[in-house]
This record gives C-alpha cells, structure tokens and sequence, in this order.
C-alpha cells in the first residue's frame, strides 16, 4: 500500500489516476471473465432445470434456457431416490473404483517416476523415452488386442482388468519425474546416510514432500477413472458391475429410454469429482506449476 | 540375493519394474498381437497379407473418418492452445481479483463425463425450435437449423463441446507454465520500459514453450484420437452421411460392429503410425529431442 | 524397513486381489433385485440351468412366465434361466466377442434383425440350427418370419412377432379434413388423402422416412423388388424398383403429402411428440407400434384406427411384409444347446406363449393359430384394445395370407446397406433435395467399395 500522506501533490493525482486506471481494467477482466464463465455454465445450468422438468419434455424439445417453473416437480428426484433402478449401485461402483485407481495409480507411477528421477542406471534414457512414446499411443489402437488379451486371461467382467493396464501410467510417472528432479538430491543422501533402504527413502522420505504432485494428479487421474467409458465398456458385462457413465449410458437405447433417471442421475454424477477437485484445488495449481513441463 | 535387491544397482531397475512389465504385457503385446491380427481376415481366418491396407487406400469411408478427424484435430489445437494461454496470461494478472472462483467454474466442465455432456449438447443443439441453440439463432430472426445433420454445424457442435470441456484445463496447464516463470524477469522488463504485450511476447511466450509443447502433444493425440464426442453427440456410431465419424469411430464401427477384427486392427496401426509421426514431427521442429537425447 | 517394504508390498497386493474380490462378491449379492440380472429359483433336482442375455428388460418377465409354465408341464426337463439384460449396442458388441473369442458366451441371446446377418455369415457359423426344435410349431408359424433369421434355408433364430407392416391413422384429425381413412385402398389413394389433408388442415399428414426404412421396404416388397440382385450383389444404382419407390415418395413430398419428421421416422422419440400433438397424422408402421402408442402418445387414446396397409394394385408382389424384430439364438457351442433350442421354441413359438405375447407385450404373435380366437384378440380388459378406435387384429387377419418380406433382410450385407440408407440415401434425398440417381449411384459406389475385399 502506498502512503499517499507522504507523496507530493503531483505523484498522488498519477497514482489516483494509475489507480482508477487499474480499476477500470480490473473491472474489464472482470467483465470478461464472467462473460466466459456464464458460457461455460450454461450448460450445467440447463442440466440442472431440466432434472425438475418431466423427461418427455426435453426429449420431445432439445434442452434450454427457459426455466418454467409451472413444470416443475421433484419427480424426477423421487425417481433418483425412490425408484427401482441401480443408479446407486453404479454410484458406489463408480466411487470404489475411482478410489482405488486414482491410489494405485499415484503409488505405482511415483514409484516408477521415482526411479527415473533419482538413479543414474543402463538403460534409461531408453526407458524413458518409451514412456514419451506411450504418452501419444492412442489407447484405442491396443483397445482390441487388449480385450482378446483379457479374455485369454479370463479377466473379463472384473474390475482388475479395468484398473491393472493402467497402474504404470506413462503421463502420471511423467509428471512426478519432472517434479523429482526439483527434489534435493541432499534428502537421499542423508536418507543413506541415516541407514535407510532405497525403498524406505522412497515411502519415508520421498513421499511426504510428493503431496502437492499428489493432489494435481489426484485431481486428473481421478477426473478419468470417475468419467472412463470405452474400456469398462468392454470389459464389464454383468450390470451390477457397471460404474455411472456405463449405466447412465444404458438409459438410452432404442427400446424404450428413462431420460428423467438420466438427466438426474447425470446432475448428480458430476457432484463426487467436484468436491474431489474443490478439496484439492488449493494444492492443484502449486502441484501442476512444481511439476510443470520444463524442457 | 536379498542384499542384491537392496543394493543401490538394483534399486532403480525394481523400481520401474512395475512400468516395464505394464509395458511389455499390456502395450507392447496387444500392440504386436494388432500387427499380427491387421494382416488377417479374422472372419475367414485367413493370412491377407497387406490385403486391409490395400482395402483402406481405396475406402473412401475410412478417407472420410480421416479428413474429419484431421479437420477436427487442427480446429480444436487452434481454438484451444492460444486462447486458453491468453486466459491464462490475464487470470494470472496482478490487476485481476477473485480468480480462484473463475477457475473452478472453467475446471467444472471437464468434471463432467462425456456420456453426460455429450447427451446435454445433443438435446442443446435438438432440431426443435424450442432447443437451446434454435432458440438463440431464432433471437436474431433466423428459422431452426438441423444442426446434427449437416457438416458445418456439425463440426460447430464437436468443437462447440470440446472447447467446453477443455478450455479450463488447458488454462491450468497454462497458469502452472506461467508460475514457474520467475517473477524477477518481468519486474526487468518493465523497468527496461516494456510493455505488456512486449512482455507476453518475449517473456511469456518462450517461457511457457514446455508447457504448450505438452498440451500440443496431448491435444495432438486427443484430437486424432476423438470418439466419444461423436458417439454421444448423435447416440452412436451412425452420423447422417458419416459427418462425425472419425477414425477411432471407424476402428469400433469396423472391429466390433462389423466384427472384422483384422481390418479394425489395421485402421488402428495406420492411427498408431499417423499419431507417430505428426508427434515426431511437432517435437523435431520444437527441439525437443536434441535436449531430452543429451 | 525391511518389514515395512514387505508391509507396504502385501497391501499393495492386497488391494488389488480386493478389486478381483470385489466384483465376485457383489455379483453374489445381486440376486433377484438388481434389476439387471433374473434368477429363477427352481424347485427339485435335475434342473438345467441355462443362461439367457437380452437387451429388453420386459422380455426377462416374459421368459421366467413361460419357462414355469414349461416346468410345470415336463417336470422332467425343468430349466432354470438366468437372465442378464444389457444396453442394446452393448449386447451385440459383447456377444459378437464372446462368440469369436469362444469364452464367455451365454446358451441364449436375443439378437435384433438388423444385428442378426452379422452372426450367421461367417463360414463356422456359431449358432445353432433350430430346424427340430421349430418342427412342432412349424405350419402356423408365419414362414417369412423364420426366414429372415435363416442362411441356406437353416433357421438359426426363433422370431418373437411378426411385425406386419400397418397404417395408423389419426381418425379425428382426419374426420376434421373431410378424409374417410377406409377409402384409402392403394398408394394413390394415399397420396390423394395427403395433398387434400395438407390442403385442409397446413398440417403435414405422414413422414418421408430419413432415419429408417420402414416405408419404403413395404414399397419396394410390393413391387417385388429388392436391395440385392439375383446374384447377391448390391443392387442400388441400377434398381428400377427402388428408383420408382424414391420417387413415388418423392411426389409424394412435393406434392404436400408427406413431410420430414424430428427424428426421421415415427419410431423416435424425438418424433412421438409431433405425432401426440397432432403435427402428423398417419403413421405407416410395423404393427409393434402399437406399445409406442400406449406409452408415448397417449393424448391419441381411442382416435387412432388400424388398417391395411395401401398397395400399388391387385399384381402387387406381396401386400405387407413384417419389420422389425427379435431373433432368439441358441448358442451352439453350449452344453445344453439341445434343451436350450426345445425350451425357447415353447416360450416364443407355442400358443400358450403367443397369447402372452399379446396381453404383455402387445405385438402380433408369430403363431397365427391365435389370431381368430376372439377372447384374447378382443378382450375388452386389454390395454391396446382399449387404445385403438378400432379392432387391432383386424387388418392383420385381412392380410394373414401375404406378408411377405425382403430376401435381403437375412443377407450379411444388409446392416451396411441399411446403414447407407438410413444415414445418407434417405436423408439426402428427402432432407436435402438430391438427385434420386445420383444418390443411388453414390449409394453404390459406398457399398461396391465396403464389399470389394
């Protein structure tokens, strides 16, 4: 803050002025990003009063803005609530599954990242650039192969077969090496130094100071697993195995569909991953610029 | 044996153990096993040779899924590399206040699956007059458009829902580059007389070149990679006159619609080497392969 | 810390056998109440347990009915079905790969008509030949239906209806424009009632078809016409047939009569509601529309009458054909195959079965034997007799005699040649105003290019 007392006569009128200037672009960006904002709502706004409206209604008239409220009823969520669908089922199998991808996921891949990160071995480099490369192998190219694979194996219809391929993830091991490269080299040695294993560095030391990189792939990581379609889809068969999007997605189908089921349920498929997000926000942004891609 | 794996030349090779084994059994065999399987009419069951490679050359269909899938790939890395950075760029000024707000707002589309936001976007851009985007045009006097249904509008609802849902994420990789940015550079800069624009130019810019290298890479592949979109945008694989097939979509339609495996699996080599080699290139004229091999 | 990382290993591993472990132990769980899979409980030893997917939740009910009638009348062949009901795509998808890859596959699917060409064209066809199994009920069953689930001549699924191809009109819209819907006899007539109607009332009177084909397969059948030729090839570019039925329609169009649907066809949801408000007034489709009625336009109750379908004249190849369906498979690599095949063909081909298939789901029963008996057609307590203004077997024992079909249906090329006329033919056709020829001709060139290898 500026001592305005102190300044003279001149100097006071130029920071007023520079001061109602800044205030003026400040209330442009304002301006403009709350222009960006109501864009980017309006389609959740539109979820959001469409789940009080009947669900012929959208069907039969796309989805919009109008509100009207003399439809509205809470039909839709007595359905949600009361009826008798597995909406639930899908939600807890969604959370499971969610929970235990996104935690296997940040401990394998920062175990592996880990590796590449602190040691100097044979074969690196090459390793590592298998890891660039699978970063831009479209998984739908192996998504067949993958599938008969699985059904060789006999893992089809379990959830091991959705979550295992993807434990050692190239993008999440990328991201936490180039954290690790931040990391004192010092914290290992005195690590040694203190008589711990190369593994026990890793869990005791290694880890507590990972928290922020945690918490931004937490964040991505779980964003996917809460919204992956194409691979349980394949996977999965028996209905009470299927997550949100899968079951949601069976709402829809050429004989006979439930939109008031899915327009609710979809409202409320967003709310877990959000409060995820919310919870983690604060470490996102400190995590993602940690580990930001740095040539 | 067991003071072996303790050893600090054992250590690094156990600890990307888990990462080579994923490697092998789950990208390297599948993607042999889709080599293997793209010269064979799984049907017959017969060895074709190349002969679904040559199939492709001449299948306009798949042509088709190309184009649309290149077209979309470009529009989407220029809709969403500058604009996102630009957004970023002015969230981050000192002059702007309440944008951790902003920020969760632009993050909440991607919470959103694609299952839930394709199906809203279908209903939003619905043939009825009373649809959402019906209704806008209508405000300035125009009749109702069948916007799934022709090609331009078609592409404007795609980009229309990948923009939705990337523009936030794409700002937080941006705002991360920006932030390691030390702050020292631009406090130079403007005693030096710079101005902002200048600034963003020679400062912002070249600064944040790793991160936009990254999301060029992801987007890159997302684009070419693209499905889902289509698939939820008109409820299936099946787009009047194919407007939003892609080639993902071509791979599905042919490898488990159509239950040919082997041709399915070839479409998917020629995406794998296609994604190859747009990266290779794009990270050749970037320079990032002459620091990484150092 | 050795003990740590050992720690730390086991409950990694742990967690990971928990994910295994978790999908069996809720699969245990669901029992009877989640909605997606049924499990009949069956008294008494020696019960065969079959394994049933579909893609339609009502046919479980049906099925676990009639497999305790089936019990109850060889207690020496007792089954007891295990249903799983799946998305539709997801079904087919799941199945087609279950089939090919020889694990996983259930002993009975239901696979839908225009999914069914894909599963019996391969040269180890992996559904089994029902001929015996269909031999009981064989004279009154309605023989096109079986056809279109056969190759060669070997029946591979068992039909649920038959689908006949019907006029629905909105009696009361009509009235109001001066139309009597019962003068409408040939497609001329038809034609007719739409330009006066459209002339009378603005309003469109049926839908030129862009999303599905329902019209103009009936049309192409009674000019005796198909999509493929003689030889089996695609037949598109050069198809006298289907060049006069695109263009009767067309005329049809231009002249007011028929309109463009939301949704491209009366079967859609987005168009149910331009039907239920009045926008449209007739409906040519197969007789399963009825259920649609009854639970999407119910503003329509008690006005809307059944009829024949219009013809071009008497030397018409067949009059109505059937569209649509179900085929119930038996998958012939199972270890029940045999009894599998005998038990579905009483659940959807014996009279007791096709009596419920009316009062259940409303279709018309495959077995004709059932469409005289008056007090299951016409019972007064049933929910479509109720809807419709008229009687609804009516029209179907007036054309009992020629429902024919399109040979194409059962051919393995028809779900991609369905597919360019639904997403390109028929659209741009009727919604952009393309050349008829060329669009035949690009039709083929689609086609030619798909079935070159």
């Amino acid at each position: 803050m500026a001592d305005l007392s102190v300044m003279s006569e001149q100097a006071r009128a130029s920071y007023k002025k520079k001061k109602r200037r800044d205030n003026g672009k400040t209330a442009g960006l304002i301006i403009l990003f709350t222009i960006l904002a109501v864009l980017i709502i309006i389609p959740i706004y539109v979820l959001f009063i469409a789940s009080f409206k009947p669900g012929d209604d959208f069907v039969a008239y796309g989805l919009n803005l109008n509100p009207e409220f003399s439809k509205w009823s809470l039909v839709n969520y007595d359905l949600l609530f009361n009826g008798d669908h597995n909406y639930w089922i899908w939600f807890r199998n969604s959370i499971i599954l969610t929970v235990i991808t996104v935690v296997l996921t940040l401990l394998v891949s920062a175990f592996v990242a880990y590796g590449f990160a602190a040691y100097e071995f044979k074969g690196r480099n090459f390793l590592f650039m298998i890891v660039l490369g699978i970063m831009s192998v479209p998984f739908e190219v192996i998504m067949l192969p993958l599938y008969q694979q699985m059904s060789d194996w006999q893992l089809m219809d379990t959830y091991f077969a959705i979550v295992i391929p993807f434990l050692a993830n190239a993008s999440t091991i990328f991201f936490f090496r180039q954290y690790l490269l931040g990391m004192p080299k010092s914290l290992i040695e005195a690590g040694r130094i203190d008589g711990a294993t190369e593994y026990g560095i890793f869990f005791k030391l290694i880890i507590p100071i990972m928290k922020p990189a945690f918490a931004a792939m937490a964040i991505l990581n779980g964003m996917n697993a809460w919204n992956n379609y194409m691979w349980p889809l394949l996977v999965i068969r028996s209905e009470d195995k299927y997550t949100l999007t899968l079951g949601l997605n069976t709402l829809l189908n050429p004989y006979g569909n439930n939109y008031s089921l899915l327009i609710v349920g979809s409202c409320f498929s967003i709310i877990p991953i959000f409060i995820l997000f919310i919870a983690f926000q604060k470490y996102f942004i400190e995590g993602m610029t940690a580990g930001a891609v740095k040539g | 044996m067991k003071k072996f794996f303790y050893s600090q030349k054992a250590a690094p090779y156990v600890f990307v153990l888990p990462f080579v084994l994923t490697v092998l059994l789950f990208w390297l065999g599948p993607i042999i096993k889709g080599i293997n399987l793209s010269f064979q009419d799984v049907m017959k069951d017969q060895w074709v040779g190349l002969g679904n490679y040559q199939r492709l050359l001449t299948d306009k269909i798949f042509w088709k899924a190309v184009s649309n899938s290149v077209k979309y790939c470009i529009l989407t890395l220029v809709l969403l590399i500058p604009f996102p950075l630009l957004f970023a760029v002015l969230l981050n000024s000192h002059l702007m206040k309440h944008s951790n707000i902003f920020k969760s707002i632009y993050f909440l589309p991607a919470l959103t699956s694609v299952v839930v936001a394709g199906t809203v976007f279908r209903l939003m851009f619905g043939e009825a007059s009373e649809s959402l985007l019906n209704q806008v045009i209508g405000l300035f006097g125009h009749a109702p458009i069948k916007w799934l249904k022709s090609q331009g509008t078609a592409y404007f609802a795609l980009l229309t829902l990948c923009c939705w849902r990337w523009t936030g994420v794409n700002i937080m990789y941006f705002l991360a580059g920006i932030q390691s940015i030390p702050a020292d550079l631009y406090e130079a800069a403007e005693i030096d007389g710079a101005s902002k624009w200048q600034q963003f130019k020679s400062i912002t810019i070249p600064l944040v070149k790793p991160t936009t290298i990254y999301v060029l890479t992801i987007s890159i592949y997302a684009g070419l990679a693209m499905f889902l979109e289509s698939f939820m945008l008109w409820r299936g694989n099946n787009s009047p006159n194919n407007i939003g097939l892609t080639i993902v979509g071509y791979l599905y339609r042919q490898g488990i619609e159509k239950r040919a495996m082997g041709y399915a699996c070839a479409v998917g080599i020629v995406l794998l080497i296609f994604v190859m080699i747009v990266n290779f290139i794009q990270l050749k004229l970037n320079g990032t392969f002459s620091k990484e091999e150092r | 810390m050795k003990r740590k990382l050992v720690t730390a290993i086991l409950c990694a591993s742990m967690a990971v056998g928990m994910l295994a472990g978790c999908g069996s132990s809720s699969a245990k769980k669901s029992g009877g109440d989640a909605g997606g899979k049924t499990e009949m409980k069956v008294e008494g030893d020696n019960v065969t347990t079959l394994n049933v997917w579909t893609f339609i939740e009502l046919h479980q009910k049906f099925y676990t009915t009639m497999a305790e009638k089936w019990n109850e009348e060889h207690p020496d062949k007792k089954v007891r079905l295990v249903l799983q009901n799946m998305a539709y795509d997801d079904m087919h998808n799941k199945l087609s790969l279950a089939l090919e890859s020889g694990k996983g596959a259930p002993d009975i699917a239901d696979i839908e008509l225009g999914k069914f060409p894909s599963f019996i064209a391969e040269k180890d066809i992996k559904l089994k030949d029902l001929s015996d199994a269909i031999a009981p009920y064989k004279d009154d069953v309605v023989q096109s239906r079986l056809d279109i689930y056969s190759k060669d001549g070997v029946p591979y699924g068992l039909p649920t209806h038959v689908g006949t191809t019907v006029a629905f009109y909105n009696t009361e819209l009509l009235e109001k424009a001066g139309i009597d819907y019962t003068t409408i006899k040939t497609w001329d007539d038809f034609k007719e009632a739409g330009v006066k109607y459209h002339k009378a009332t603005g309003k469109d009177f049926a839908c030129a078809e862009t999303s599905a084909s329902w019209m103009v397969n009936l049309m192409l059948a009674q000019k005796g016409g198909d999509y493929i030729d003689a030889s089996g090839k695609v037949n598109m570019a050069n198809n006298k047939e289907l060049k006069e039925v695109l263009q009767y329609i067309k005329d049809m169009q231009d002249a007011g009569a028929l309109a463009t649907v939301p949704g491209g066809q009366p079967d859609n949801e987005e168009a149910y509601p331009h039907y239920n408000n009045g926008d449209f007034a007739v409906q040519i489709m197969p007789f399963w529309q009825t259920s649609r009625f009854t639970n999407y336009m119910k503003d329509l109750s008690g006005k809307v009458a059944i009829a024949a379908v219009p013809k071009f004249g008497d030397s018409d190849a067949t009059w109505t054909i059937g569209g649509g369906g179900t085929g119930t498979a038996i998958v012939a690599s199972s270890k029940n195959a045999d009894l599998a095949a005998e038990v579905m063909a009483y659940i959807k081909l014996s009279p007791e079965a096709n009596k419920e298939v009316w009062n259940v789901l409303g279709f018309d029963p495959v077995n004709t034997s059932v469409w005289t008996d008056t007090s299951l057609t016409e019972n007064p307590d049933n929910q479509f007799v109720k809807y419709f203004a008229n009687k609804p077997f009516q029209p179907l024992l007036e054309m009992k005699d020629s429902i024919g079909s399109l040979k194409s249906l059962s051919d393995e090329k028809m779900p991609s040649i369905n597919n360019v006329i639904c997403t390109q033919l028929l659209t741009n056709i009727y919604e952009s105003g393309s050349d008829i020829d060329s669009e035949l001709k690009s039709a083929q060139d689609t086609l030619d290019n798909e079935f070159s290898s």
